[in-house]
């Protein structure tokens, strides 16, 4: 599903350069449940970040679906993103001033669905995550495991076939870790391809590979045993 | 601690760039607008305070109201009056004063200039106290014919002040020979600020006029000015009332008034009909014109609406400021939360947390002021240029404009900071800190979205009222007058009297001069000429027809054909008849006079006639003179198109003649021709009036010059409403910049699911729209009728279906700007890459 050769990535402020990534050459296979580990600093949210395209490589190259999309332009980008890839962060990243629909509908808007197949699309994925007795409510108004399932119904609302989550658990208590990893476990059981950054070891080990980062290099990589 | 106060202020001063920026932008523009309408409301008010024992003097004017007659109201009055009320009134009044302003010759060696002279009783300095630089009024001003000259004047003449004992030669006193006549005294020139037109004053010499004249020995011709000078501790008021009960129980107009009025005067006071009202001088300037019509004052009158408008813009457009200030300081209240909170945990009050902050609304102010005051002295020449003023800011010469200006920038101060202070202050420290909340609610958010339809709305007004005030403008300069008045000259012939034959043969020996014909007045040239005529017979209807009040004028064979006015019926003056020509009637024959005389469509209707054809061949009594009908015809603007159409009569009387209405038959607006046209005409000025200064003008600067004042109006409003727009549209953008701002992360959000740049900004400029559309609803309507009601006071006005496609138009720029204002922003947000805004937390 996607490559990654020689990647690098050079943050350059005034007079400091950081390299974030430094050759990084990873693949993974459509329907792969991939782990990234690692202290931190050590690039595992830039790497993330490139692989879902919100972020551009200084050099290297990013194949994505048979296609190098490192030179693509950001408006190139946002049509590949929308379409193939859910993003589920740390911190939610829910709007205040939306509702729970509202919020999970977004990831539609900027498709040319027609607004009935939207609500129907909504409902259902509510359904999925069992938060549809919350549609109604602000994210304020939700336990944080609450709104992590939004935020996961938001991610593959759209149908993306790779979901993208920045330490998913990390805000949350082990009760509402384990409930949200059971449920991408799920969706990598119906085939969404899962690239996951965790801090945790047990959380780590539902994913089917796990690549250990340290100062931008890949270290380690291991499969688990089927 | 209040150092601690003001360090903190500059330092957010300095860290929020943009928000100071446009908060010291907005408030020195509006500062500055303050200040130069300041400037004008303070002169315009200020005329003639600098005169001492100015709460004593009083002028006094003539209102004639007769039943069935248009009112007429003068500044002047009769010329036995001021004697009579003074002598009358002995308790109210202290001393009185008539002055007599004529236009004359003066001639020295050469050199001969127009000048406008005052003849004034020899009490005048008991009225007005004037500063001699020569002389003395003991020894300047106590005989007849005594010439007191201004500073300029002698300057003008002999190139120095010290000039008693050298003379002047004037032309003419009354129908007199010239005369030398010798100066006595030199004034101090007259500030700017007054009505009082004083180049040449000559003590009044009675015995100059003839008994029974119109001037000095009259009751009801209104021809001199008349002051008093109150006792000390009187109000006009009181005066007034004096006034009011000598006219209807002592003054001999209670035996006139009912010769003149018969039967009508019946159960009527002499009040009801003729009154003297009387007016504080330092009232003058700008109220004259609502009491007396401004008809017979010499200098350019102010106008207290224009004032009280002026006055409310600069009220509005330092609001639109004070908006941007109060909404931009709670918009970025949030950064603020965490040091109100710290300083409340440290011990501060609610009080001294609101005292900084408003110490900071007012350090901002002034700072503006100080940018204000720089820009109002660079604004200066070009705002004199469009007033025709002389203003200065000299703000250490004038400490009460310097603490006016302290004072209104506190109270701005005070103005924009109160609310933020308040809203600042009442942040709970452990609400903030816990939860690193901003504290902002709903409320202030809302109050936000408020205030800025208020600014919209207001700018929306002025720009609507600017528009119309233009349009209007261009109106008024493009109605069809009904004549023509190309290529025309007018040449003032009043010093030509006896020579107008031959001064007419030979301007029309210059080639390019195809017609010179003589007239009273000029168009556009101020005429308050009015008469009772009287039909003779019957009216249509057969019955008898009420004497009516005609504007009336004089002019010559040729004129009408010379602005190619057509008649409607009958025909125009024309030699061949032999019959149009007014004579003088002598007092001793009983013969009445004969001559012509032709209508306009108004007069016809007041006669109570219906066709133009029916009023040919009848005959119009005017005092001692039978009038026979000979034309009609349409009723053309004579004077500008705001006074509306008189019923007007034109006669042919030779004496009455002051101007030569010249047409060439060339294209004047042709510089290198008119300019030898011209020197043709002074050739010939000179050899037929030698020594008399030559007034010549082009009809078409004399048209323009009648709409001056409401160009300067538009002008200004212009100027105003543009910098109203302006700081509201900083006010938007710094907002929309704080919007942006605390959205950072719903944008972030939205890109991530995949939204574009172009999504994201409409998404921000549809929610500034809202706002910007509701004030033009809100606008439309207050506009459209203060607009409405402004147009009433023209005859002719523009449609009102014009002000749809202004308020339309208006509306969609406002719209316009503000996209403008807030895509700006909103593009540079959205640009930026999804993942740094949602680390921004």
């Amino acid at each position: 599903m996607l490559k990654l050769h020689n990647l690098s990535r050079v943050y350059q402020t005034d007079d400091v350069e950081t390299m974030a990534l430094n050759n990084v050459n990873i693949e993974i296979a459509q329907g792969e449940f991939v782990a990234i580990m690692g202290p931190s600093g050590c690039g595992k949210s830039t790497l993330l970040n490139t692989i879902g395209m919100l972020d551009t490589p200084s050099s290297g190259e990013y194949w994505f679906n048979g296609e190098d999309v490192s030179g693509y332009s950001e408006a190139q980008l946002a049509v590949i993103r929308k379409q193939s890839i859910g993003f589920i962060f740390q911190n939610f990243n829910l709007i205040d001033e939306l509702t729970v629909a509202e919020n999970i509908e977004l990831a539609l808007l900027y498709h040319d669905i027609p607004a009935s197949e939207r609500k129907q699309r909504v409902s259902t994925v509510m359904d999925k995550v069992g938060i549809a007795h919350r549609a109604k409510h602000m994210p304020s108004q939700l336990s944080g495991g609450q709104q992590q399932r939004v935020a996961v119904a938001r991610a593959v609302v759209g149908d993306q076939k790779m979901i993208l989550a920045d330490e998913p658990t990390g805000n949350l208590d082990s009760g509402h870790g384990q409930e949200v990893m059971e449920m991408l476990q799920a969706l990598n059981d119906e085939g969404t391809t899962i690239v996951m950054v965790t801090h945790s070891p047990a959380h780590a080990d539902y994913a089917k590979r796990t690549i250990n980062l340290f100062d931008g290099h890949v270290v380690t990589e291991s499969v688990k045993a089927a | 601690m209040f150092k601690n106060y003001l360090i903190t202020a500059w330092r957010n001063i300095i860290k929020n760039g943009v928000f100071s920026a446009i908060n010291i932008f907005g408030l020195s523009i509006a500062l500055m607008s303050c200040i130069l309408i300041m400037l004008f409301v303070k002169e315009e008010m200020g005329f003639d305070k600098w005169l001492k024992d100015n709460d004593r003097l009083v002028r006094m004017h003539t209102a004639y109201t007769m039943p069935d007659r248009a009112p007429f109201l003068t500044v002047r009055s009769a010329g036995r009056m001021m004697e009579a009320i003074r002598d009358y009134a002995k308790n109210e009044i202290e001393t009185g004063v008539r002055l007599i302003q004529w236009s004359l010759t003066v001639r020295k060696d050469d050199n001969a200039f127009d000048e406008a002279i005052t003849l004034a009783d020899g009490s005048f300095f008991d009225v007005f106290d004037l500063p001699f630089v020569h002389g003395s009024r003991a020894t300047s001003f106590n005989q007849p014919m005594n010439l007191l000259v201004t500073e300029e004047f002698a300057k003008k003449y002999f190139g120095r002040t010290d000039v008693i004992g050298e003379t002047l030669t004037v032309c003419c006193v009354g129908r007199n020979p010239p005369s030398d006549v010798r100066i006595t005294g030199v004034l101090k020139d007259l500030p700017d600020e007054t009505h009082l037109n004083i180049n040449m004053l000559f003590y009044l010499q009675p015995a100059l006029f003839p008994p029974n004249n119109n001037i000095l020995d009259t009751w009801t011709s209104v021809n001199v000015y008349t002051y008093f000078k109150l006792n000390a501790g009187i109000t006009p008021m009181q005066l007034q009332e004096r006034i009011d009960y000598w006219m209807n129980n002592e003054s001999p107009l209670v035996e006139m008034s009912k010769d003149l009025l018969g039967e009508q005067s019946n159960g009527m006071q002499v009040t009801d009909f003729a009154r003297q009202p009387v007016m504080k001088v330092t009232d003058l300037h700008l109220n004259a014109k609502k009491h007396a019509g401004n008809i017979g004052d010499i200098t350019p009158m102010g106008d207290q609406e224009m004032i009280n408008t002026f006055t409310v813009v600069a009220f509005l457009v330092l609001m639109i400021a004070c908006i941007n200030f109060m909404n931009l300081s709670t918009a970025k209240a949030s950064k603020r939360a965490k040091e109100v909170a710290m300083r409340k945990v440290l011990g501060a009050s609610r009080l001294q947390v609101a005292i900084q902050f408003l110490s900071e609304a007012i350090v901002i102010v002034f700072v503006a002021l100080l940018f204000a005051i720089a820009a109002s002295e660079l604004v200066l020449p070009i705002y004199n240029d469009i007033l025709g003023k002389q203003l200065a800011l000299r703000l250490f010469n004038e400490p009460d404009l310097l603490l006016s200006l302290i004072v209104v920038a506190t109270v701005v101060g005070i103005g924009a900071g109160i609310y933020p202070a308040i809203y600042l202050s009442r942040f709970l420290p452990g609400h903030i800190l816990k939860s690193s909340k901003s504290g902002e609610s709903g409320n202030s958010a809302k109050l936000r979205s408020v205030l800025v339809v208020f600014q919209f709305t207001t700018s929306i007004v002025l720009v609507i009222a600017t528009l119309v005030v233009y349009g209007q403008t261009l109106y008024s300069n493009s109605v069809d007058v009904g004549y023509q008045s190309d290529n025309k000259l007018v040449l003032n012939v009043r010093p030509a009297r006896e020579n107008l034959p031959s001064l007419k043969q030979e301007l029309l020996n210059i080639p390019e001069i195809t017609s010179v014909t003589f007239s009273s007045e000029a168009p556009t040239q101020d005429n308050e000429n009015n008469n009772q005529f009287t039909l003779l017979g019957t009216g249509e209807d057969g019955k008898k027809v009420e004497p009516a009040l005609l504007n009336y004028h004089n002019m010559d064979y040729g004129f009408f054909e010379a602005y190619k006015v057509q008649p409607i019926a009958g025909r125009l003056f024309d030699e061949n008849y032999g019959s149009d020509q007014m004579t003088s009637v002598e007092s001793d024959t009983i013969e009445p006079g004969q001559a012509s005389v032709i209508l306009n469509e108004s007069a016809l209707t007041k006669l109570g006639f219906s066709s133009a054809e029916e009023v040919i061949g009848r005959t119009l009594l005017l005092g001692e003179q039978q009038l026979n009908v000979i034309g009609v015809i349409p009723d053309i603007h004579f004077r500008s198109i705001k006074f509306g159409i008189r019923a007007s009569a034109y006669m042919l009387n030779s004496d009455r003649f002051q101007v030569a209405n010249l047409t060439v038959n060339s294209e004047l607006l042709n510089s290198d021709k008119s300019a030898e046209i011209i020197s043709k005409i002074e050739q010939v000025w000179k050899t037929n009036v030698p020594l008399q200064p030559i007034n010549l003008q082009f009809l078409s600067e004399m048209m323009q010059a009648q709409y001056q004042d409401e160009l300067t109006t538009a002008q200004l409003f212009l100027a105003f409403s543009v910098l109203a727009i302006i700081i509201a549209c900083l006010g938007l953008y710094g907002l929309s910049a704080f919007t942006v701002e605390r959205r950072t992360k719903e944008i972030g959000i939205r890109k991530v699911m995949g939204a574009s740049v172009k999504d994201i900004v409409k998404l921000l400029i549809w929610q500034f729209s809202k706002p910007v559309a509701l004030a033009n609803i809100i606008a439309w309507p207050i506009a459209a009728y203060a607009m409405l009601t402004w147009l009433e006071s023209f005859p002719y006005r523009i449609d009102q279906v014009w002000l749809i496609p202004i308020c339309l138009s208006v509306g969609t720029l406002s719209l316009f700007i503000a996209w403008f204002t807030v895509g700006t922003n909103a593009a540079k947000v959205a640009r930026k890459n999804p993942i740094s805004s949602l680390r921004y937390e």
